[in-house]
């Protein structure tokens, strides 16, 4: 009878009811009409136990690093860098705007916190250059997506703490895939050019410009080195990383750029605080839900079920990939990953997929996911942020959209893609 | 009518203060947390010297700061769900489907309080922390170690605080179903990401 939770726990969910509750509420029932009154008690000791976590911790502090970026216009810079070395080409802005999201990536990890810093200055930018306003967005959009891929990101902490993932190996394991998605979609800039009318090459920055346009970027473009670097060198965890990150952008921002402000902090650290509260409190949940979903041996079932379609592990990673686009197109990435990898990553590490394969597999399909409608948190913001509606902007991305699909593709058909780095690294043999 | 309405309007005014000081609070948590691990790299790596405490006092403050601020997060509609179907039906039998998603939430926060006040009261809460300690003399020359309750009750205050907000949400959504929601306070929405 237990079973029957995660069907339950669907229904709750399509029936509107928030997943917090759906996580706990589908099980505790089942375990009350089974008698079990005694382990809904284990339930709450599970959600306690989950929230308290020193690893878990990253997550508030990478988002209050982001925050604190975003208020220190620390953005800007990254967009003068970029627009020094890529500036020049035909679709220039175009370019800038994925580069700049590639920058931006490595410091924040959160594509709401992309879209909102460089949308809110690259669209107005793109539309006075000669660009219709939908591309702009559709390119602020599709780019954004790069940050939870690119390290640091909030969604590999989340997938590394709920199933026991080395944190540094999915971040170093993001970076090749991340690299891709933004060259492609500057590949798709290019071949589109001609169709979308972009805006004709212009003069090459020289190298005295780009070189200050460096020195003036270097504080920002130093924070995902001194995360990776001191992590990967053994200097602190990916927590001490993420604290670290957050002094580094206050400090920019308040002594050496002088674009914060102190009376700015209470708003910065809400915003974080706010954030962090709901996920942390969902994370919990989810260990409550992992082990129930372990108790009622229903990754056993649905392994079997799975199995039963194809013994073929490429198969069924195509098939994965397609329930985890749809899964993606309701329910933004944090969730997703909490609900579906416990109960997928077991099976395809059991079939021999690398589980840090698995791992990017589902996170970058799940982020893309953020740009599919109806329920696409990366076209909310963006229509908030440029104007437009959520519809005109989804349909402006579908060739970005069909870019990242293929990506997607080659990330799970070619593992190196992913593997490569942590297996330099020493995290994958 | 005009009771409900009253009793709506009184209830979100007292909740708008609550989350308003715990807002506060979570927030100073936040910058506290952060100062404690800076520290404790500082003193790893600068002056050899790892400290016992930071660790378990950043968690300790993560979770009040969850406890504190997750109540202000449900109240804006913070809280990630899936509004297709809500967004679909007619008016009335969305307030009603509302109504009752609202119902179970409160049901599952209503056995979490009771269970986190066992808990908080019972063998687990009288164990002690193992870094933490308060001073119990005015002059700190005696110190104690403080409880595991202490940082348990965090999630008991927020289930509490949740309770609050939500019995709010179902009286406005009796308001809105008898056609009275011009008539409601104003809770600001906030569009908030995930980890996303």
């Amino acid at each position: 009878m237990l079973s029957f939770f995660l069907p339950l726990f669907l229904v709750f969910l399509l029936l509107g009811l928030p997943v917090f509750f759906g996580l706990i509420a589908a099980p505790a029932i089942l375990l009350w009409l089974n008698g079990q009154e005694r382990d809904i008690v284990l339930l709450y000791r599970n959600v306690y136990n989950g929230m308290d976590s020193f690893p878990l911790m990253a997550i508030p502090f990478f988002m209050l690093a982001g925050e604190v970026m975003n208020r220190s216009n620390i953005t800007m810079r990254l967009v003068e860098f970029s627009q020094a070395m890529m500036g020049h080409l035909r679709g220039g802005l175009a370019h800038v705007n994925v580069l700049s999201s590639m920058l931006f990536a490595g410091l924040s990890g959160s594509a709401v916190a992309d879209v909102s810093a460089l949308g809110s200055m690259l669209i107005p930018a793109m539309e006075k250059q000669g660009y219709t306003r939908s591309f702009a967005a559709a390119i602020t959009a599709a780019s954004s997506i790069i940050g939870p891929i690119i390290p640091p990101s909030g969604i590999m902490i989340i997938y590394a703490y709920v199933m026991g993932e080395s944190v540094a190996a999915l971040f170093l394991a993001g970076i090749v895939p991340g690299i891709l998605i933004g060259g492609g979609l500057m590949l798709t800039i290019h071949l589109l050019a001609d169709r979308y009318n972009l805006p004709a090459r212009t003069q090459r920055a020289t190298w005295g410009q780009r070189g200050q346009a460096s020195v003036k970027a270097i504080w920002p473009l130093l924070t995902p080195v001194i995360i990776l670097g001191g992590i990967l060198g053994g200097v602190f965890t990916p927590t001490e990383a993420a604290a670290v990150a957050v002094g580094y952008a206050t400090f920019i921002g308040l002594f050496v750029m002088r674009t914060l402000k102190l009376r700015d902090m209470p708003e910065v650290l809400t915003n974080a605080g706010m954030t962090s509260a709901v996920v942390l409190l969902l994370v919990g949940a989810a260990m409550a839900f992992k082990t129930v979903a372990s108790l009622s041996h229903t990754p056993e079932l649905l392994a079997s079920i799975i199995l039963g379609l194809s013994d073929n592990p490429l198969i069924l990673l195509f098939l994965i990939n397609l329930l985890l686009f749809v899964v993606g197109m309701f329910l933004d990435a944090g969730p997703a990953i909490i609900i579906l990898g416990p109960i997928l990553g077991p099976i395809f590490t059991s079939l021999g997929v690398d589980s840090v394969h698995f791992a990017i597999i589902m996170a970058v399909n799940l982020t893309v996911g953020l740009l599919t409608p109806p329920m696409g948190l990366v076209l909310f913001v963006t229509s908030s942020v440029s104007g437009l509606r959520v519809e005109t902007i989804a349909k402006a991305t579908l060739p970005f959209l069909a870019v990242e699909v293929l990506v997607i593709f080659m990330i799970t058909f070619i593992p190196a893609i992913s593997l490569t780095v942590p297996r330099l690294f020493g995290f994958v043999h | 009518m005009g009771a409900l309405l009253g009793l709506t309007n009184g209830l979100g005014v007292v909740n708008a203060a609550l989350l308003t000081f715990g807002r506060r609070l979570g927030a100073g948590m936040v910058a506290v947390m952060v100062i404690v691990i800076l520290l404790q790299v500082f003193f790893r790596y600068v002056l050899g010297n790892a400290l016992a405490w930071p660790e378990e006092s950043a968690r300790f403050l993560m979770l009040w700061m969850t406890g504190l601020m997750a109540p202000t997060a449900f109240r804006r509609g913070g809280f990630v769900s899936i509004e297709m179907l809500t967004r679909l039906l007619p008016t009335g039998a969305s307030a009603i489907l509302s109504l009752l998603l609202l119902g179970l939430s409160l049901v599952v926060m209503i056995v979490g309080l009771q269970i986190g006040w066992s808990e908080v009261t019972g063998l687990g809460g009288r164990f002690a922390t193992d870094s933490l300690h308060y001073p119990t003399s005015l002059d700190f020359s005696t110190w104690d170690k403080v409880p595991k309750r202490w940082m348990m009750l965090s999630l008991v205050v927020g289930l509490g605080l949740l309770i609050s907000v939500c019995v709010e949400l179902i009286l406005r959504s009796l308001v809105t179903l008898a056609g009275h929601a011009n008539r409601l306070i104003e809770i600001p929405f906030a569009v908030m990401g995930g980890a996303e």
